[in-house]
């Protein structure tokens, strides 16, 4: 351990990366923030994690009454609700981790000014949590292919592939917005505009199909969704795959927006003391 | 020679001072290469309703400090101290110069960092360890003689939010208490607690002193930074004006505070 000494203390570069070491360092940290996370979100309410659940539930049904009985929008002989789950889980994933990471340094600006630590412990730690929230949904989706009397396939095994463009993607939009919002908190109020529309232009609550031919390269533009359209097609049993150079880029735009936010993150962690 | 802890070779921090309120970005307008604030510029680039200032918090610091040495910082209100200790905790970094951490540094600038209210004091008393250093194993190891130290007893699986306000100090200065730091960085934080915690917390915080840990305090307490400690750094004006054996330096600062 005595191998990191001496620790150089030098004014900021323009451009750092993270200190991946150092994060593992501190993964202890991290874990105790996980833990905080979750215990205060359910601290004094009666049916704790099951909140988890609810949340997508009361969605769904919503949705459904609007999207299925109301407007009656056809999902390819496929039950609205499984439609709708398969990838509303997708969608409540990068809602959590974008606003995590976004809030990570300002609601903990307390700490931050009185102790040292990788401050890319605070978003890492609420990807955590939203992980844990992912995988419940994800249950409950299980639970509604098996009553959908569908089948798993093969395809299940790609998830966590997935998942992993997802979570590069969702926090690195999630870090550029962080850090945006240290210096200007017009952030706060622009996060929620941007989400909104962000869901409408994702085919989240309606199919791919509906959306006319000359506009669907346009949707891929929008790495969500050929992810959110994977998951169509892992859960959905659709015999087109979503095409594997839409999955391709989606991975490539999610490496790069995860370093962009990692170093204006970054940037913006050397300063955030002297902001706040 | 004595084992290096700390070495600060001429650190300078500066902060841009704004001088209109016009808009509350524009003084984060410094901010290197970032890239809003070249768009921001461009577009009002012709603006003149703001002018930034720079303010020297520091400038010209340098010193090296052994392991095993105390030493206090003293000086007026915005002399540096706060900020020094600051950069030393790698809270926030220096705008030039560089500072070199040859041990692991502690720093204890309030206590009960990372409390969070709404959790019981036993989660507090992990999450508070691993902020001040620890590890959740190290942690686990004191954490008896933690609740013990701090009188909660059977409150220790409370939210902290229903603690009295001393039983929160209590309980986060019991875990300041046990840290076994190389290098200890202190800010005004010794005096908690009612009288007899009081007492209890100062013999603690001697214990710890006597160590051998290198230990950097800030304060203005003239009497009890001469007891603590062996040497003192006069700051004034961002700037170190005496550096000594504390005794010298505590007389001559007296006399310039006494004449000023």
């Amino acid at each position: 351990m005595s191998s990191i000494f001496p620790i150089e203390i030098t004014k900021p570069k323009k451009y750092e990366l993270p200190n991946f070491k150092e994060l593992w360092e501190n993964k202890d940290l991290i874990l105790l923030l996980t833990k905080r996370d979750i215990k205060v979100r359910f601290q004094q309410t009666v049916i704790g994690m099951g909140w988890i659940v609810i949340q997508p539930l009361i969605q769904m049904v919503i949705y459904y009454l609007i999207f299925s009985i109301f407007a009656k929008i056809p999902t390819n002989g496929v039950p609205y609700p499984l439609f709708f789950l398969s990838g509303f889980i997708v969608w409540q994933y990068f809602l959590q981790v974008i606003n995590g990471c976004a809030y990570g340094l300002v609601s903990n600006v307390s700490i931050i000014i009185k102790s040292y630590f990788p401050r890319l412990a605070l978003p890492l730690a609420s990807i955590l949590s939203s992980f844990i929230d992912f995988t419940v949904n994800l249950l409950l989706l299980f639970v509604f292919v098996v009553l959908s009397k569908f089948t798993f396939s093969l395809r299940y095994l790609l998830i966590p592939l997935v998942l992993l463009i997802l979570t590069l993607f969702s926090s690195g939009v999630g870090m550029l917005f962080g850090a945006l919002m240290v210096e200007f908190r017009d952030t706060k109020n622009l996060i929620n505009f941007i989400m909104m529309i962000w869901m409408y232009l994702t085919p989240v609550m309606y199919p791919l199909s509906i959306v006319p031919e000359k506009f669907r390269n346009l949707f891929f533009l929008n790495p969500l969704t050929s992810i959110v359209e994977t998951f169509h097609w892992i859960v959905l049993n659709q015999n087109t795959f979503p095409s594997s150079t839409n999955l391709l880029i989606s991975f490539l735009i999610a490496i790069i927006i995860w370093f962009l936010g990692a170093i204006a993150f970054r940037s913006m962690e050397n300063r955030i003391a002297d902001v706040m | 020679m004595a084992k290096l802890a700390i070495e600060a070779e001429n650190i300078e921090k500066t902060y841009r001072i704004r001088q209109s309120i016009d808009y509350p970005s524009q003084s984060f307008k410094d901010l290197l290469g970032n890239p809003i604030r070249k768009i921001r510029n461009k577009s009002k680039s012709s603006s003149p309703s703001t002018t930034l200032e720079t303010f020297y918090a520091l400038r010209g610091i340098s010193f090296k400090i052994d392991h095993g040495e105390s030493v206090g910082l003293i000086g007026r209100n915005g002399a540096g101290k706060s900020t020094l200790l600051k950069l030393l905790s790698r809270i926030t970094r220096p705008s030039n110069g560089r500072i070199l951490l040859y041990e692991k540094v502690t720093s204890l600038l309030e206590v009960g960092t990372g409390f969070n209210m709404e959790l019981s004091g036993r989660d507090n008393i992990f999450l508070n360890g691993c902020f001040l250093g620890l590890k959740i194993k190290e942690v686990e190891k004191k954490f008896e003689k933690i609740v013990e130290f701090s009188e909660i007893g059977n409150f220790i699986d409370t939210p902290v939010k229903y603690y009295s306000s001393g039983m929160f100090v209590r309980l986060a200065f019991s875990v300041a208490a046990h840290l076994q730091p190389e290098t200890l960085l202190l800010d005004e934080v010794l005096a908690v607690g009612d009288v007899g915690f009081f007492d209890k917390s100062m013999s603690k915080m001697k214990e710890l002193l006597n160590s051998g840990a290198t230990i950097i305090f800030v304060s203005h307490n003239i009497k009890a930074v001469e007891e603590i400690c062996d040497r003192v750094i006069w700051l004034d004006h961002g700037a170190i004006k005496m550096d000594g054996p504390s005794e010298q330096v505590c007389k001559e600062y007296m006399e310039y505070c006494k004449n000023n």
